[in-house]
């Protein structure tokens, strides 16, 4: 293994080396002999699908788990890692996917928690070796800010910042991209380009194939819980990371269906109410719309306003000639919308109901589940669920666990699977991927393009701009809660880039 | 995962259902818990200077001695069934009925007032009625609160809490105003009551039929309960408002887009809520007294609180719960007899038991939640599985 980063970064003797570490789980084996080497100066990306073990490798280095077999050498020697007490002490710190901050404390406050000297607090000494801490590798953030009043990339930056301050030289970072916006995606890898240039060594665990391609060094891929490839940036590809950790080629770009585009199913006239200033648009049928922008601008209003699930102050919701404005979430459902929340576990599952409750609740009332006097036919029920567990490929041991233990993917197959049983006219998908892995996007989009196929609407809200170009027949810009503007699938992002952030004094189309 | 040479599981593996599980590490929880209020009662006896083994041997002796005694604890047990599952039926979908104590006392005020009113009827026609007119009263009392939280989002704690001071109030207005027992003479204070029923409103004995003597009160009301505590239970799990009472409670956000009308799920389990609670009083109205006296028991519904929470919600855990109750309250009895502790030695007891219901149902509930996720890395990763939907909470936060 040469140092082939072309960079020439890295020392000749690994910082870290996990050797033969194997982590099992009751019933599984979450890490299998896995060997890996982190060097100093390096930003290290660890990709696999969700259940790869990825999470679990650096929790057995962190001292979270125990591991059955394997040895953990840092800095040339043998170490015992028990609690993230002793990684703490060997310079290894973990920012983990949720961040653990105290939301009424400063930045400061939260920085030093846990590592006070004494009775009484120097809190104005603390702060100044934050910010000399934030300066030194050119952080923007407010010492004295509550951490409640910021935003999720500032969390993270606190959360870096808590990490380098206990003095780590070698920072994992869980999923760090997944709840930010794309310009703070830009400013984190910012940071972390000028962390690793100072010789920090960051792990940067994720299934976005395009960032780990942008930031990493090296890339080590997972599948089920075993080693099957060590590369670079410059000698794989999108593709060729997708295969490795699939185990298949993975199609990026799904044929569209030919689909004759019929009369409009779906027309917003100036819908007003919330973060909703005028917003109007059409879907027809056998057509798939992308709304596109930066999160924030109305998405999460514009889907609860259809489905009705917020008030409108004004506009119409024309679903066919009938206005759904008003109607109330069951008879728009009734009439043949599906929807697919945004908010999966707030708003798709019952998590603490079981997978058949959750596979037919919203249509507890239909005739084919409920019986005389309000009892529910539960074979009936339990049938159905079934058939549809299997037919969306719903990985679980029996349908009577709770949809807790189901993992994001499956999740989404079972709301999926629920709502487009029903056959609904429109389907209205917000964020239908977010959070998941590249099998289960795959699967994700392949259902929305059959929904196209089979002649339905479909309207797709969506922050990943990929998600939008591979999906939709017309992409439109959502921006303050107004549409600004309307482009074709093959539009250049940077054009639809500038609708997103409503600069269209050119594009004009809207 | 198949490559890991578990079996490839389908969703036609049903499996041990969830509830069973659930069920077994209740009952663990509640011996667990019972050994240690055991446990530290006895210290609290031995400090008190008497032999615990005594003292519970008393306990015992005075419950399950004679089948009187334990005719006793099932006299006990009844009300609070009915108590406990109100409170049960509103916790469900995700609301605290702090009620149930106004509920029943408003349910034995028009119970009597229909056993009054109603005397022309014939045989148990008037008991029927006589207890349908007390549900009605707690239907009524509790749709107030029912319907004030959906159409002004009032919370019900505080709201049902304000109307059991109402409750107290209006009945002591009715026994001493239009209720009132004229026909007692002198006596200002000592005949407080309203007058007293028919023969035929009384509520018939049942512990005869088991050996129970008549003292222990033991009336049809019990079987009546545990036939209620079903009943509740079907609701729950096999009927449409059961279902959607259960995903309002847990996931009010996903019942809301499902479809499911919130208020009108809660307004319902409000009245079904005030129907059980209407039940609670009838075992002191009709079953003993036959007359609504001033000095009536109350705190009834306050203990269903103890004991729902004692069964976990579960109508059927609520049956034994009450019955554990039950004979703790016989207890009481049994120590003021055969000991030297105080009444209040009981009450102790009762703390304690709740507090360590407590800590042990949080374990068990987690220990549960692990097997459960367990069995689901027979398919998925553990250590991953929950990680995609965290970004749900986010995003949450980011509207």
């Amino acid at each position: 293994m040469t140092d082939e980063t072309g960079a020439g970064r890295g020392s000749a003797s690994p910082l870290v080396v996990l050797d033969g570490i194997t982590k099992r789980f009751p019933g599984v084996v979450a890490n299998d002999d896995v060997s890996l080497e982190l060097r100093s100066g390096e930003v290290h990306a660890l990709i696999g699908e969700n259940g790869a073990g990825k999470s679990t490798l650096m929790q057995v280095l962190y001292g979270m788990y125990p591991a059955e077999s394997g040895r953990i050498v840092v800095r040339g020697q043998a170490e015992r890692i028990a609690s993230a007490r002793d990684a703490i002490a060997l310079g290894i710190g973990m920012v983990h996917q949720h961040f653990v901050l105290v939301d009424p404390f400063t930045v400061t406050e939260n920085i030093i928690l846990g590592m006070e000297d004494g009775q009484v607090l120097h809190l104005e000494e603390a702060q100044e070796k934050v910010v000399a801490l934030a300066d030194s590798y050119g952080f923007r953030i407010d010492p004295a800010a509550v951490i409640e009043d910021l935003s999720v990339g500032e969390e993270q930056r606190v959360e870096i910042l808590k990490a380098l301050y206990r003095g780590a030289e070698i920072l994992i970072l869980d999923e760090p991209t997944a709840v930010l916006t794309p310009a703070e995606i830009g400013d984190l890898f910012e940071n972390l380009r000028r962390l690793r240039d100072d010789g920090k060594t960051i792990v940067f665990i994720s299934h976005k194939l395009d960032e780990v391609l942008e930031i990493a060094d090296r890339i080590t891929v997972l599948r089920r819980g075993k080693v099957v490839g060590e590369t670079t940036p410059v000698e794989t590809s999108k593709a060729k990371l997708a295969e490795m950790m699939v185990g298949r080629p993975v199609l990026f770009d799904l044929e569209k269906p030919e689909v004759e585009i019929g009369e409009p199913i779906l027309r917003l006239e100036e819908l007003r109410g919330g973060r909703l200033h005028g917003c109007s648009l059409e879907v027809r049928a056998g057509e798939i719309v992308g709304v596109a922008g930066v999160e924030g601008n109305g998405q999460r209003d514009l889907a609860d306003a259809i489905m009705g699930l917020r008030p409108l102050e004004g506009g119409r919701i024309m679903f066919g000639a009938r206005d759904l404005a008003g109607l109330g979430t069951g008879a728009t459902r009734n009439l043949g919308v599906g929807f697919i929340p945004e908010d999966r576990h707030g708003q798709g599952l019952v998590l603490d109901m079981t997978l058949w409750e959750n596979a037919v609740l919203g249509r507890q009332d239909d005739a084919e589940f409920l019986g005389r006097g309000g009892v529910l036919g539960l074979r009936k029920i339990k049938e159905v669920a079934v058939r549809l567990l299997e037919e969306f490929d719903v990985r679980a041991r029996s349908i009577e666990m709770s949809a807790r233990t189901l993992s994001g993917g499956n999740q989404q197959k079972l709301i999926l699977a629920r709502e487009l049983e029903t056959e609904p006219r429109l389907l209205l998908a917000a964020q239908p991927t977010r959070g998941l892995d590249v099998g289960a996007i795959e699967f994700v989009w392949r259902q929305i393009l059959y929904q196209k196929a089979a002649g339905k609407a479909v309207l797709l809200i969506s922050a990943e701009l990929d998600e939008i170009y591979a999906l939709s027949d017309r992409v439109v810009t959502l921006y303050e809660g107004r549409i600004t503007a309307e482009y074709p699938p093959d539009a250049p992002p940077e054009e639809v880039g500038r609708g997103m952030l409503g600069d269209v004094a050119e594009a004009a189309a809207g | 995962m198949a490559a890991s040479g578990v079996a490839m599981p389908t969703a036609r593996d049903r499996g041990r259902p969830t509830w069973l599980d659930g069920l077994g590490g209740q009952l663990l929880a509640l011996l667990a818990a019972m050994g240690i209020a055991l446990l530290l009662g006895s210290l609290i006896t031995i400090a008190y200077g008497e032999n615990p083994l005594e003292v519970y041997g008393a306990i015992a002796k005075f419950s399950f001695g004679d089948i009187t005694g334990f005719g006793y604890v099932l006299a006990n047990a009844t009300p609070l069934i009915f108590s406990a599952l109100a409170v049960a039926v509103c916790f469900k979908g995700g609301m605290f009925n702090i009620g149930v104590e106004g509920q029943y006392i408003v349910g034995m005020m028009t119970a009597a007032w229909g056993a009054l009113a109603l005397d022309f009827l014939p045989g148990p026609v008037l008991m029927f009625a006589a207890v349908a007119c007390g549900m009605l009263g707690g239907m009524a009392f509790a749709a107030v609160p029912g319907i004030l939280k959906v159409k002004t989002g009032a919370h019900e704690v505080v709201t049902t809490i304000m109307m059991n001071g109402i409750a107290v109030s209006l009945v002591a207005w009715v026994i001493a105003g239009p209720l009132r027992y004229e026909a007692s003479g002198g006596g200002f204070n000592v005949n407080l009551r309203t007058d007293p029923f028919a023969e035929n409103a009384r509520i018939p004995d049942f512990g005869h039929l088991l050996g129970v003597g008549p003292s222990a009160n033991l009336t049809w009301l019990f079987p009546a309960a545990v036939v209620t505590a079903i009943v509740v239970w079907f609701i729950l799990r096999r009927m449409r408002l059961g279902f959607e009472a259960r995903a309002v409670g847990a996931s009010a956000g996903t019942a809301q887009a499902s479809g499911i009308s919130i208020g009108g799920v809660q307004i319902k389990l409000f009245v079904l809520s005030g129907a059980l609670a209407g039940l609670v009083g009838m075992q002191q109205l009709l079953g003993d007294k036959n007359f609504l006296p001033v000095g009536y028991e109350a705190v009834l519904g306050f203990t269903g609180i103890a004991v729902a929470f004692l069964g976990q919600n579960n109508p059927i855990g609520i049956i034994f719960a009450a019955i554990l109750w039950g004979v703790l309250a016989r207890g009481e009895t049994a120590v003021q007899i055969e000991t030297d502790l105080p009444r209040e030695f009981i009450i102790i007891l009762q703390g304690i038991l709740i507090l360590s219901v407590v800590v042990t149902y949080q374990m068990a509930k987690r220990r549960l939640f692990a097997r459960q996720l367990q069995k689901a890395a027979a398919v998925e990763d553990l250590a991953d599985s929950g990680a995609p939907g965290d970004m749900d909470a986010i995003a949450r936060d980011d509207r």
